[in-house]
């Protein structure tokens, strides 16, 4: 008979950190369906199969890492891996970063994760920093330009108001903005690309509320961080006049509900009290939106986490001492950072310039020159111009010619006029100094590409004595062409006739 | 601040109240809360019966022990205690004929004074049932200007229906005993507090009590550790206090001391008592009656013995009892529970930071801070977390996910800042 001691007390609850764990890794799992399910029905099969490498190329990394680990400080790895949870971060991670990530951006990511950001800091339960929104920094830090393979999708919620500054006056601006992400409703359902599992706040917040519910995670951060952005976007929203869609697109895009629910709350990397935990969320807040109306940057959510993780030793001290006696300090605490926050915006809101989207610049028609004309070959020796005036100036002579083209000669339009042409010649040099359109008659948006420098310019300088010179006709504005060759050749031989 | 803890009542709440015999040797603890001061009043060889005064404790407090059955003093010897010190225990060898002296004179609490009371309570030896032994007549002597004699039957430890069964079996003498001590304590109204949950037990109490308007009987939620003091005082009064009770003029006593109370005004001492053996590491759970001095392996073997050849061995609940590595320890008249579980192991893994341990101390305290700086033997940290204001209630262990013995920690942190000092 054995009678075994053990501190008291001998009873304990049935959640364990496991199941938490494992809780949270079937949450974020619902969280990648929903989003292979959206690249499968609008990008088709490749979306959703790149989707997957990224999903397999992280969490492998993450193991292979972690049993490396193990192997070169001797820990026994099945023990290890069952309470070291590289899943979590792993999948975190995938569902942070855009579909156009590259598989190899996706590993480095998840080995800094796991390698720098979790194991050198002891292992689970001692990093400083979330290990997601560490390995998410490095990637975006490293491959800013190469997270692109093959697939594009549009602009996120967060790019597209960032680049309007933040700030939209402008009733049109405001919808054309909307409407890329179907509208507000759009943006809560998350039908649209983005971070891979960060669009759709109105699963996140389900599954948030369901783990909270089920002791998962600390309602209070989610909850407090969210709020803060609501309360900060609406000070701006009530400074510049901006409405209920401003707070409300600020919570909604930029996984701010993501971060809010999924990496803020990860417990290793929070204060441990009740009031630490608030006053973390509310500087999650507070830095979340300092960064996206000031520093334009497009990771608020990931940065502010991670600057608020810094905080956290500084903000257990805060806290430390009893609770009961200590409830009033807290209280002012957080009272005192809310209220430093509302001011701050208040300020901020006021400097905050929108940008104004520029005129898409008028489109310039493209020029492509096709076969070349001889200007005295036998095309331009039919249908005769008409010279219409001369003005001598020294050496300069300028006619004016009149040539028919193809608004008489093909099109047989009703009260079809010729083309006008000026000619300039330099009869010291016996060169040509330029040539015009000075009436145009033929068909717009076609023959109208002789008026431009790419087909006029090959006038200047040809000699009038060479009987070879040539240009090269517009592509399919032949007879336009030619009815400018025909003017020039007219105006060449009336020179020389002496006119 | 509080939880509900899964309480496995069901083993023993319906069970039938089993009266043991009574062993060829009980062992007597000369042993009262700390203290083992005690002028003994019988000597190796004497015959003594039942309610014979074995010794009195005789330092700055007074409290009698009586003999539980007839015999012969075989000597004194040490044992095991269940606070788990090996402490001096007079043995008696039970003759088996039960012959009873009186142990002291009844008295008529209606016609007596306070004075007479708190006497009265001093010499029959009543102490606190609820687990820690406390001399009761001290908490009556000091008590000034008190509005409620509060009366805890809540018996919120897992496991434990003790108190429940006694309550059910003497509801005439919880009124009598709840209104002697109302009496004792000069107070203007009592209040007997039970568990929502027990609504059969609440419905009987209410019935007994609906005659005497000074007691009232208040239901409270069925949480750990509402049979603390303090929580129970903020849960009935929202008031806090400092040290005592008596600072917001209430007086706490467990249900089973008030019935003892008034059962010592017939003349009769504790020298019997209810005790809870439960948990599944026994083969028949029950309440039992046994003896004060009674072996925890004499009551086991009674109770069909154990059900696994490794088992924690818990003189109380699984939550604040404390394991015993034999089953040698004895009951004595605290003693409520003896809890046996089956050895499980625990898989303990990295703490996950995840506050539970904070958001549940009823004491307001931050477990996992005080276990942070335990490890680091940073002092100071641990006095400014108010380390000495823990109760040990467990229950920064009970909800702790990583399976971590955070009680332990703290304990840890109590016993290196008491060195220091």
């Amino acid at each position: 008979m054995k009678f075994t001691f053990r501190p008291s007390p001998n009873a304990r609850d049935v959640l364990s950190t496991k199941r938490i764990m494992l809780e949270l890794t079937l949450a974020l799992m619902v969280v990648f369906a929903f989003a292979l399910t959206f690249y499968y029905v609008e990008y088709g099969m490749k979306y959703v199969i790149h989707a997957l490498s990224l999903m397999a190329t992280s969490v492998l990394v993450a193991a292979i890492v972690e049993v490396l680990w193990c192997v070169f400080t001797k820990k026994d790895i099945k023990k290890h891996i069952s309470s070291s949870f590289p899943i979590v971060t792993a999948t975190i991670l995938v569902l942070m970063v855009p579909i156009s990530t590259t598989l190899y951006a996706m590993a480095f990511g998840s080995f800094f994760a796991i390698f720098f950001a979790k194991l050198l800091f002891g292992g689970f339960g001692h990093n400083i920093f979330n290990p997601a929104a560490a390995g998410r920094a490095a990637m975006l830090t490293s491959f800013a330009a190469a997270v692109t393979v093959d697939m594009t999708t549009g602009p996120t919620p967060i790019a597209s108001i960032a680049n309007l500054g933040w700030i939209i006056t402008d009733q049109t601006v405001l919808s054309e903005l909307l409407a890329k992400f179907g509208g507000l409703t759009g943006l809560l359902l998350g039908w649209y690309p983005g971070g891979i599992g960060e669009t759709s706040a109105l699963l996140i917040i389900a599954i948030g509320a369901y783990l909270a519910f089920r002791k998962v995670l600390d309602w209070r951060v989610p909850v407090f961080y969210v709020g803060t952005v609501f309360v900060l976007a609406a000070v701006i929203a009530l400074v510049r006049g901006l409405g209920i869609w401003y707070p409300l697109y600020h919570v909604l895009a930029g996984g701010l509900m993501f971060g809010a629910v999924f990496m803020a709350t990860d417990p290793v990397t929070n204060p441990t009290s009740a009031a630490g935990r608030i006053i973390f969320a509310i500087g999650c807040g507070i830095i979340t939106i300092l960064i996206r109306v000031q520093a334009n940057l497009p990771g608020g959510v990931l940065y502010s986490i991670l600057i608020m993780n810094m905080f956290t030793p500084t903000i257990e001290r805060l806290t430390d001492g009893w609770q009961i006696q200590k409830a009033k300090k807290y209280a002012i605490s957080i009272g005192t950072l809310s209220l430093t926050g509302i001011l701050l915006f208040v300020f901020v809101a006021n400097i905050m310039v929108p940008v104004v989207p520029k005129e898409p610049d008028p489109e310039v028609p493209v020029i492509n020159l096709g076969d070349p004309i001889g200007i005295f070959s036998a095309a331009t020796a039919t249908a005769t111009p008409e010279l219409t005036n001369t003005v001598t100036e020294g050496n300069v002579v300028t006619y004016t010619v009149s040539s028919k083209g193809y608004a008489i000669l093909e099109g047989g339009y009703e009260g079809a006029k010729p083309n006008v042409f000026e000619v300039k010649i330099d009869t010291a040099q016996g060169k040509i100094v330029s040539v015009k359109v000075i009436t145009f008659a033929d068909t717009k948006g076609i023959g109208d590409k002789i008026d431009s420098e790419t087909f006029l310019k090959q006038f200047e300088g040809l000699l009038i004595d060479d009987e070879s010179i040539s240009v090269d006709t517009v592509a399919g504005a032949t007879v336009t062409s030619v009815s400018a060759a025909r003017a020039v050749r007219f105006a060449i031989e009336t020179l020389k006739k002496g006119g | 601040m509080k939880k509900h803890v899964v309480g496995h009542k069901e083993l023993t709440n319906y069970n039938e109240i089993v009266k043991l015999t009574v062993p060829k040797l009980v062992y007597i603890p000369i042993f009262n809360f700390n203290s083992t001061n005690f002028e003994l009043l019988v000597k190796e060889g004497d015959r003594v019966l039942v309610n014979t005064k074995l010794a009195v404790r005789n330092d700055n407090m007074t409290v009698p022990l009586f003999s539980p059955v007839s015999g012969t003093v075989k000597g004194i010897q040490k044992v095991m205690h269940g606070l788990l010190k090996p402490l001096d225990h007079f043995v008696i060898e039970n003759d088996g004929l039960f012959e009873k002296t009186e142990a002291f004179a009844p008295l008529n609490w209606q016609e007596a004074s306070r004075q007479q009371l708190i006497d009265f309570m001093m010499n029959a030896g009543i102490v606190g049932c609820g687990g820690a032994g406390f001399p009761t007549y001290i908490k009556y002597k000091f008590a000034k200007d008190v509005d409620t004699v509060l009366i805890n039957g809540v018996e919120c430890e897992p496991y434990i229906t003790a108190d429940y069964r006694m309550i059910e079996e003497n509801i005439e003498d919880l009124m009598t005993g709840t209104q002697a001590m109302l009496k004792a304590a000069d107070g203007k109204r009592a209040m007997i507090a039970v568990k929502e949950t027990k609504k059969e037990l609440l419905a009987k109490l209410k019935e007994a009590a609906a005659n005497i308007p000074s007691i009232e009987i208040k239901a409270v939620p069925d949480m750990y550790p509402m049979g603390w003091e303090r929580t129970l005082v903020y849960q009935i009064f929202k008031k806090r206090y400092n040290k005592l009770p008596g600072e917001v003029g209430v007086v706490v006593n467990n249900a089973t001391t008030a019935i003892a109370f008034a059962q010592a005004l017939k003349g009769q001492p504790i020298i019997e008592k209810m005790v809870t053996v439960s948990g599944d590491g026994i083969t028949k759970p029950a309440n039992v009656l046994v003896p004060v001095g009674m072996k925890a392996s004499d009551i086991a073997a009674q109770l069909g013995g154990y059900t696994s050849e490794d088992v924690l061995c818990i003189a109380g609940g699984p939550m604040m009892g404390k394991t015993v590595t034999n089953d040698q320890f004895v009951t004595t008249p605290y003693t409520n529970a003896i809890t046996i579980l089956k050895t499980r192991p625990v898989d303990a893994i990295e703490c996950l930071r995840c506050g539970r341990c904070n958001d549940t101390c009823p004491a307001g305290l931050l477990p996992v801070r005080i276990n942070n700086a335990e490890k680091a033997k940073n002092m100071d940290l641990i006095e400014k977390l108010n380390v000495n204001d823990c109760i040990e209630c467990g229950l920064c262990t009970y909800v702790c996910p990583s399976k971590l013995d955070v009680t332990e920690g703290v304990r840890r942190a109590k016993r290196i800042l008491a060195l220091k000092k």
